[in-house]
Parts: structure tokens; sequence; C-alpha cells
């Protein structure tokens, strides 16, 4: 049992299509009238059906007023990290602190590679994300002094002016599951998002997560509850339950809450692109979760 | 070529390019953020203006330059054509390519292109943007003016920045490099940064087309203003875009109501337009009116162009109709979409011929009303409306143009006229329209009387069809015993090595009542085991929204597809049918019920005139040869034909019986003598 007591955020997680051009900016504008906390995109700049997640997420952020937006999770490879930190800061402060990163160290390296980018293996893509975390805290840190200079083996940063700094204390969350991504973000992140999609034990596998990350935090003298656990999550709103996630929606509040509770679990972001999906995830599941945790967490 | 003056502000803020919104400035260009990014700012600009043009200057350091390419695409996209990209850095001429090889979307295959400083192996192009999004480069050396004049569709400067006698250097060295490289040079984009105390006449001294004033805050244009009329054309093309254009067609003598939004084969919406659903095209101009006044306009241009092909489109789902060609005139009617409700008490609505059936769907949906239409949401009204319309509903409440009650056209002289039942409105017109609407004009809107439908049930079974003869047989008379509540359909492919033979049997049911649906749909599920099954109790609306929103056609080559009206599905029938399926030679075979409904109205009623048919069949396959051999042994079977089901030519006689195509050819002799009309089911006028 390990919860971190964290507040809980919910979100959508919502493709980024380009056809219909604003289908995916009326979600983000559904998500919001609905109520949730948060509305994430993918990346994938290689797929040329998708829009362009950077630019979308900055067009979505001017047609809402509240709620927070996020990659979830941008192409790393393809994005250089200096202009990452900037562009987040900018759009953070237009925004008056809405925007937080969401970074991945990169999938699918036929396509980053089609586009021109260089194919990293598994080990340098985690070195070369822990770089890129550098750089940017390094941007974001307007207030030191001198320049930006992070010397690395997959970016050399020399000279550059900081700042700057976003709206507000801006989180990094990182898509992962392998020891030495977690332990990274143990070190250095705010927050682990993976998919459940993905997870080849289901939920449980939270579990193993949480100890990579925690002992990584620790080594590192910081607060392993401090980071953030996230959770990309799918399902079916329908009658009867019949599995995790595939039920009424106190069921899914049950599901969600357990999770909170067993793994410490706060942030979960629905993948959908149904407006009604959203609405009785926000409407219906979200405060029953929170209402369940609540109630445990005060016993 | 004269470009039309433009004016822009120079803006840093969301605040400063409302302002410059507000006051009919027509650009808003970021200006490079020492302490922010202005690509991003751009986009949050775009979110919160309507209208205006939005530029920034981006470096190309900052960004993998194919990425560039897509968030270029995605902002166009999303402001709706709204983007100018002003590139800067090093190696920009790469980085041009790779950006307009990434928005070329309809250029074939991925993008592949080795430059000296950028590699890009195969990046898939698109998204395709909303226009041309022009680039422009910058930079006052004689390197950079002769780049820009190569490449560029724009040149920028600051004219703080120039000497005064600098600037008719370089407008000489640009010109004279882009008439090296085979191009206009008048034809680039000359923007300048100029400060906000110029009169009209220095300004205009200045040999720009473009003028972005540096200011705290925009001011109004007031002494500017006026420049902009009778400065130049709306659109300007590209010599790299007129070199596409094809033979025959007179493209200076498009109306002036058409050219903003006619699209020729070098522009960039030509991808969105040249092909339909079915077939692959490669039309010389597609025409695209948005009001009946430009219909009268595009014809009279069809017209003048007797000796080139002449199609008409409403949404592009045409089988029989040949909505697209090669290197003649296509007059598109999507944009004329609108759908309006003229009397609620009567349930009449009046429909624009580009809308489709899913969106007349979703408009009649929060009235408790629908009208039967087909069984795919993306078909167009135009299309289908005068033609026919066998639909999820057609046993209960007929065709489509059963329902019609009135519609506006355009005759192939250009008159407008109102065609409906009544005595003084072209009744004979009328009658021609529903069955044979193509051969006569262009309708322009219609207006229906709908009904109310609510919930309905919607069952998808899968049934063996080990003898699929006999499935026929019994499919055939349960749909005759069933209530006219009941409409459906039947599906079938050719036999697949190692699969079993399956039919895919659908049907609506229109009742809300769960028992009874279910009840109505015992006999049909009882005619083979079921492999598979699903009911639902949904609205119409959901039933006919089975098309996708927001792509467009990338049809390619020519279906070949055959229709046949029948009466009862007989044990002969049945038999030829299953041999035609064992032959392989169609890979689709389709039969839709009509009768009930549609019987009820007299033959004479209508052009469409095969009433006393209870099933409409139809098959695609790819070869006609092969089709044809099998199909032939149909035929014997059949009585007439659905003419939107038919490619097959000369089958007219089979389309209408004699009485009505002798009305027809008479009717086509009087409204359109010419033959302008002839893209589907050509009616040759009666000789006098
Ligand atoms: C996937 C699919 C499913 C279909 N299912 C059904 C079905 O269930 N029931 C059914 O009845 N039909 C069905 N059809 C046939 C369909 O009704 C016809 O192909 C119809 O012509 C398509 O209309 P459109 O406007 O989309 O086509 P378009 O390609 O735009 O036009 C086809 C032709 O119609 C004529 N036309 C178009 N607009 C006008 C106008 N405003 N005035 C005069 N003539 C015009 C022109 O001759 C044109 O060539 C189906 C077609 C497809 C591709």
């Amino acid at each position: 049992m390990t919860d971190y007591g964290q507040d809980l955020l919910f979100g959508a997680f919502v493709t980024p299509t380009a056809a219909p051009v604003h289908q995916a900016v009326e979600l983000a504008v559904a998500a919001e009238e609905a109520g949730l906390d948060l509305v994430t995109f993918q990346d994938h700049p290689y797929l040329p059906r998708f829009h362009d997640t950077w630019t979308l997420m900055s067009y979505a952020a001017a047609r809402t007023s509240r709620i927070r937006l996020s990659g979830n999770v941008l192409s790393l490879p393809l994005r250089q990290p200096a202009v990452l930190a900037r562009s987040h800061a900018a759009l953070d402060r237009l925004t008056g602190g809405r925007i937080e990163m969401g970074l991945g160290a990169g999938a699918f390296w036929d396509g980053i590679e089609a586009m021109g980018a260089r194919r990293l293996s598994a080990g340098q893509s985690v070195d070369a994300l822990g770089e890129a975390i550098a750089v940017i805290r390094a941007v974001w840190d307007a207030t030191a002094t001198g320049p930006v200079a992070v010397r690395g083996t997959y970016y050399q940063v020399d000279g550059l002016k900081r700042g700057p700094a976003p709206a507000h204390d801006m989180s990094i969350w990182v898509g992962a599951y392998k020891p030495r991504m977690l332990r990274l973000i143990g070190r250095a992140a705010d927050g682990v998002l993976p998919s459940l999609s993905y997870l080849e034990d289901g939920p449980s596998a939270y579990a193993g997560i949480n100890e990579h990350i925690d002992a990584a935090a620790r080594d590192a003298g910081r607060d392993p509850a401090r980071i953030r656990r996230l959770l990309n999550i799918n399902g079916t709103f329908s009658q009867f339950g019949r599995s995790f996630l595939n039920g009424p929606a106190e069921q899914w509040a049950e599901d969600l809450a357990g999770l909170t509770l067993e793994h410490g679990v706060s942030t979960f972001i629905l993948a959908t692109d149904d407006p009604t999906a959203i609405a009785e995830f926000a409407g219906d599941v979200a405060p029953a979760v929170r209402a369940l945790v609540a109630a445990e967490r005060s016993a | 070529m004269g470009h039309r003056l433009r004016f822009g502000a120079l803006v840093t803020s969301v605040a400063q390019a409302r302002r410059a919104e507000e006051l009919g400035y027509d650009l808003a260009l970021v200006r490079d953020q020492p302490d922010g990014d202005a690509w991003t700012l751009l986009s949050w600009i775009a979110g919160h203006t309507e209208r205006i043009g939005l530029a920034t200057a981006v470096d190309a350091a900052g960004w993998e330059p194919a990425v560039l390419g897509r968030a270029a695409a995605s902002l166009d996209l999303l402001s709706g054509g709204r983007l100018a990209v002003a590139l800067t850095g090093d190696h920009v001429a790469e980085v041009t390519d790779i950006v307009r090889g990434v928005l070329d979307a309809g250029e074939p295959g991925p993008l592949r292109y080795l430059g000296e400083r950028h590699r890009v192996p195969r990046a898939q192009r698109g998204p395709l943007p909303a226009h041309r999004v022009p680039v422009w480069l910058t930079g006052n050396d004689p390197e950079d003016l002769r780049r820009a004049g190569r490449v560029a569709d724009g040149w920028m400067a600051d004219l703080s920045r120039l000497g005064a006698g600098e600037l008719a250097t370089a407008y000489k060295i640009l010109e004279d490099a882009a008439v090296e490289a085979g191009r206009d040079g008048a034809e680039i984009h000359r923007i300048l940064i100029v400060g906000p105390g110029l009169g009209p006449d220095e300004l205009l001294a200045l040999g720009a087309d473009t003028f972005l004033v540096e200011a705290d805050d925009p001011a109004p244009l007031t002494s500017w203003e006026r420049l902009r009329e009778g400065s130049g054309p709306p659109v300007c093309r590209p010599s790299s875009v007129r070199a596409k254009r094809r033979p025959g067609i007179d493209y200076e003598a498009i109306p002036a109501s058409l050219a903003e939004t006619a699209v020729e084969p070098g522009d960039l919406d030509y991808a969105r337009v040249r092909s339909t659903y079915l077939r692959g095209g490669s039309p010389g101009v597609v025409l695209r009116p948005r009001t009946t006044a430009e219909v009268v306009d595009a014809l009279a241009f069809a017209r003048a162009h007797p000796g080139v092909p002449f199609a008409l489109r409403s949404a592009g789902h045409g089988i029989s109709g040949r909505s697209t060609n090669d290197g003649g005139i296509v007059l598109s009617l999507a944009a004329m979409n609108d759908i309006e409700i003229l009397d609620p008490s009567r349930r009449l609505v009046r429909v624009g011929p580009g809308a489709r059936w899913m969106d007349v769907a979703r408009a009649l949906a929060p009235h408790g009303w629908a009208l039967s239409s087909g069984d795919y949401g993306g078909v167009g009204v135009g299309g289908l409306a005068t033609a026919g319309g066998i639909g999820w509903l057609a046993r209960e409440h007929g065709l489509t143009i059963d329902h019609l009650h009135a519609v506006e056209m355009v005759l192939a002289d250009g008159t407008v006229v109102r065609a409906s039942s009544s005595p003084d409105e072209n009744p004979d017109l009328f009658w021609a329209v529903r069955g044979a609407g193509a051969n006569f004009g262009v309708v322009t809107s219609f207006e229906f009387e709908v009904y109310e439908v609510g919930d309905v049930g919607f069952a998808q079974l899968v049934v063996a069809a080990d003898d699929p003869a006999e499935v026929l047989v019994k499919w055939g008379r349960a749909i005759e015993e069933a209530p006219r509540d009941v409409s459906g359909q039947l599906i079938m492919g050719a036999p697949r090595a190692g699969q079993p033979m399956v039919a895919q049997l659908l049907a609506v049911v229109d009742h809300d009542d769960p028992e009874t649906i279910i009840e109505r749909l015992q006999p049909i599920a009882a005619v083979a085991p079921l492999y598979q099954q699903q009911v639902l109790l949904t609205p119409y609306l959901s039933v006919i929204s089975n098309a996708a929103d927001g792509g467009y056609h990338q049809g390619a080559g020519e279906p070949v597809s055959r229709s046949g009206l029948i009466r009862h599905l007989t044990p002969e029938f049945a038999l030829a049918a299953t041999e035609l399926l064992n032959s392989g030679a169609v890979h689709w075979f389709q039969i839709r019920t009509v009768g009930g409904a549609v019987a009820d109205v007299p033959a004479d009623a209508t052009a469409y005139a095969h009433r006393d048919a209870n099933f409409s069949v139809a098959v695609m396959g790819s070869s006609a040869r092969r089709v044809d051999a099998a199909w032939d042994r149909l035929r014997p079977y059949f009585d007439g034909l659905y003419l939107s089901f038919e490619t097959g030519p000369d089958r007219v006689g089979e389309a209408f019986p004699p009485a009505t195509l002798e009305r027809l050819r008479a009717l086509k002799g009087r409204y359109d003598p010419d033959n302008l009309f002839r893209d589907n089911f050509n009616i040759k006028a009666a000789t006098r």
C-alpha cells in the first residue's frame, strides 16, 4: 500500500487528428466544460494524419480558459529541449500557468528516422532524455547567473540565454515503463505517465513502477511523494460490471480509487474521443473517486 | 502580374493582433520574441482571432524541418488558411524545400530529400494545409536575394535597414534570379516593414505589395485603405501553377464570381477536389459556386466550352454519375449545403445539393424527424434526390423523391426555375427531376416534406450461407411478408478458399418497442444459422452517421457496377445469383429492399417508374467483361434497373420503361437540346 496522498487530477487523452480539423480542439473544450482538470494530446510527428501537437496545444489553449494542457507525451527526438523549454514557458505565461510538460524519449524509431532525426537505442534515449531535462531546467532557471551550459553527449548547449521561466512551477511528466527510465524519473522528473494498455501485468504493474522511482528518488535525496503518478486509462461504460474499467460509473470509481489507495496513482487520463464518455468520466466517475479516496484517507 | 496590396501590423501580443484585426489589417506578424517563442504566440493568436492573416519569422535552427512543415500545415488548417511563414537561419533553401515538400500533400509518394545539411529519408507528406502557405525569405545580401528569387513566394525586408537606393537594386537582383530560375519575377511578393508615418504615395513608391507597420499599437489604416482597391486580383497564381493548366479551357474567362474559389490542377486544393469517392480524376478546373447566381455563371462558362468534358458534382458519391473527368470542367456544389427548416408545422425543409445525408439527419434529429435516403451518410443530396433514394425506411416511407415537394433549378440556358407539381411551376420538369434529374439541370435546392421517426431497431446479422440460393429465397420471402416498418439489405461476397460462405443481413425496424423489434426480426434471423448478431435500439441518426467527417475523396480507377430491379427472389434467380457469386467476377453483391410504400406511387407519377419491384440488386467488380459475362445470366429475371447503381453505358432503355423514356426524350429536347447535362445516364433528345 503506497498512497502518496497526492491530490487527484482527472484528464482526457485526445487524438490530435487533423481531420476533422477542429475535432481535437472541440474535445478540449468539451473536457473543460465537463469539468476535467487536464486535457492531453499524443505526439507522433511522423504521422500526417495528426496535427503538430505543440501547435494544436497552443491553439487549444487559446480556445479554453481553465483546463490545464500537456503533451502525452511529446517526442523528444523530434523536438529540441531548449525550444521545448521556451515554448512551454511562453505558453504557460500566456495561459496563466495552465501548461505541463509531458515528455517521451521516443517510440516508433522508424518514423522518427524517416523524418530526419537520429535513431537511438533504448539506453541512449534514456541518457538523451536525462540531458534534455537538464537543459530544460536550466533554461527555466531564469534567475541563475550565467548562460545555459549543458555539454552532453546528445545535447550541447553553450551560451544560451536563460529564461523565460514558466508562470508556475511546471512539472515534467515522463512516459515510462522500464527501470532505467523510471530511475531517471526518480532522480530528475516530476511525474511518471504510463498507459494502462501497455502495462503487461495490468494495473498491478504500477507497484514495480513505484519501486524503481521511489528508490532512485530517495538516493537522490528527493521526496518520492512529490513525484506524481499518472496513468492513461481506457475503458468502456456499460450497464453491468464486466471487468476492470468496463462497467457503470460506480464501478469505474471503485477501480480507480483502488489504484490510488493501493499504488498512489493520482492522475487518471481517459483515452477517448467521445464527448459523452468525457462527460461521464468528469461528471460521474471523478467525484466518486474523490469521495472514495477522501473517505479512506481520513479514516 | 500585380498583387493586391496588403497591410499588416507587427505584433507582440494577442491584444495587438486583435486590435489589428478590428482595424481591418490583413495581416499580423509576430515579431521575434527575445523572451518567448514566436510560433507559440502565433498559434495562441490564431485561437484568439477569426480573420486576420498570420505570419511570423521562424528560425529554422529550432526545428526539425519536416516537423516544421507539419506544424505549418496544422496552424494553417486550425486558423482556416491564414498562415504565411518567413524562414530564417542557415541552410534556409534546404529548409524551404523540406517544408514545402511536407505541405505538398497532393504529391505522390513520401518526401525524400538529401541536402547538404538536412536529410529527410522518407517523410510522409501532409496534412494538406487549408491553402498554399506562402514561404517568405529574408536577407538583404545579394546571395540572400538571389535565393529568394529562386525559391521563395515572398521576400521580406525591414526598410529601416536598407539604404534609399538599395531597394531598387534588391528588386532587380530578386527578379533576375527569378527569371533565371524560370519564374515570373513579378510573382514574388515584396513584404516591407515600414514606419507608421508614410503617406499613401510614399508607400506606393516603395514598390512592395505588403506593408507591415512597426508601431507600439496598430493605428487606423485610414489613408492607406483605399490603396487596396483595384490593386490586383485576390488570387494570383504563380507560373508553376499556371504551367499545369489544361488545353481547351479559357482560364482567364472564368467568371469573376467564381475565380476566387475555382481550383486548377496546380492549386493546393486540387488534391481535395480532383477525385470522387469511387473515381480518380484530373479535371482541368473545378468551379465551386456558393449561390444560385454563381451556378448560372458557371453554366455560362460550361456552355462556352462545348468540346470540353463537363461534370456535375454534389457530394461526389456518384456511381452512374461521373462527377469527375480528365481535363474537363467540374461544377462542384459542395459549398451549397445549407439545411433550413421552412415550416415546422408541415415539416417542410429546404436542403442544398451539397449537403450529405448524415448532415441532413443531424439537422432533422432534434425535431424528431428523418428522411430516408440510402444506407450511407456520406452520399450527397444532389445525386441521390435526383435519381430515387432507396433507403433504410423505403418500404415504410417510399423513395426519397417521393417526399420531394419542390426544387429550384438552373437550366442549361441559365434560366432559374422552380419546379413542383403545381400547374404553374413546371410540373413536367418536376416529374423528370424525380428519377432523371441529372439530365435536366442543376438542382440548387430541394424542398422536402419529412416525417417523424424516433428510435429504430437496427439489426446486423451474419448468417451461414453454405447454400446461398436457399438464403436468398428465404430472406426474400421473409422480407416480402414483413410489415412495412421493416426495410433492409442482404450482402454477400465471392466465396473465399477455406472460409465459410456467409451473408450479412441488415435491417431497420421503425419501432421503438424492443419486443416488436425482436418479433419483426425473428423471421429474418431464421433464414439460416446465425454466426453473429447485434441489434441496437438507436436513433435513426446513428444508423446513417456511418461516414467519416473532414476528409476528402481519394478514389482511384473506374468502378464497375451493375443494377437490376426484381419482383421476387425466385429459386431460379437465386441459382443464377449463386453462379454469379461462384464465378468470382463480383466482389460485392447487395440486395436492398424496395416495394411497400415505393409501390404505392403510380408508375407514371415520376421518372423513376419501376415501382413494382420488391428488390434492388447491385453488384460490383473490377473487370466489366468478367462482370457482364456473369451478370448476363441474371438479366432475364430483372425488370428494369436503378440507374444510381449502374455504370454500364447504353442501358438507358432499362432504366426507364418506353413510355417514360419517350416523355423524357421530349423534355430533354425542350430543356437541354444541346445536351449540356450528359454525365449521368444521358438521355438523347427526341429529334423533332
Ligand atoms: C457507398 C455508397 C452507398 C450508396 N448507397 C445508396 C443507397 O443505399 N441508396 C441509394 O438510393 N443510392 C445509394 N448510392 C448511390 C447514390 O445515391 C448515387 O451515387 C448518388 O448519385 C450520389 O450522390 P452525390 O451527390 O454524392 O454524387 P455526385 O457524384 O456528386 O453526383 C452524381 C451525379 O448526380 C448528378 N447530380 C449531382 N448533383 C446534382 C444536382 N444538384 N442536380 C442535378 N444532378 C445532380 C450528376 O449527374 C452527378 O454526376 C450509394 C452510393 C455510394 C457510393
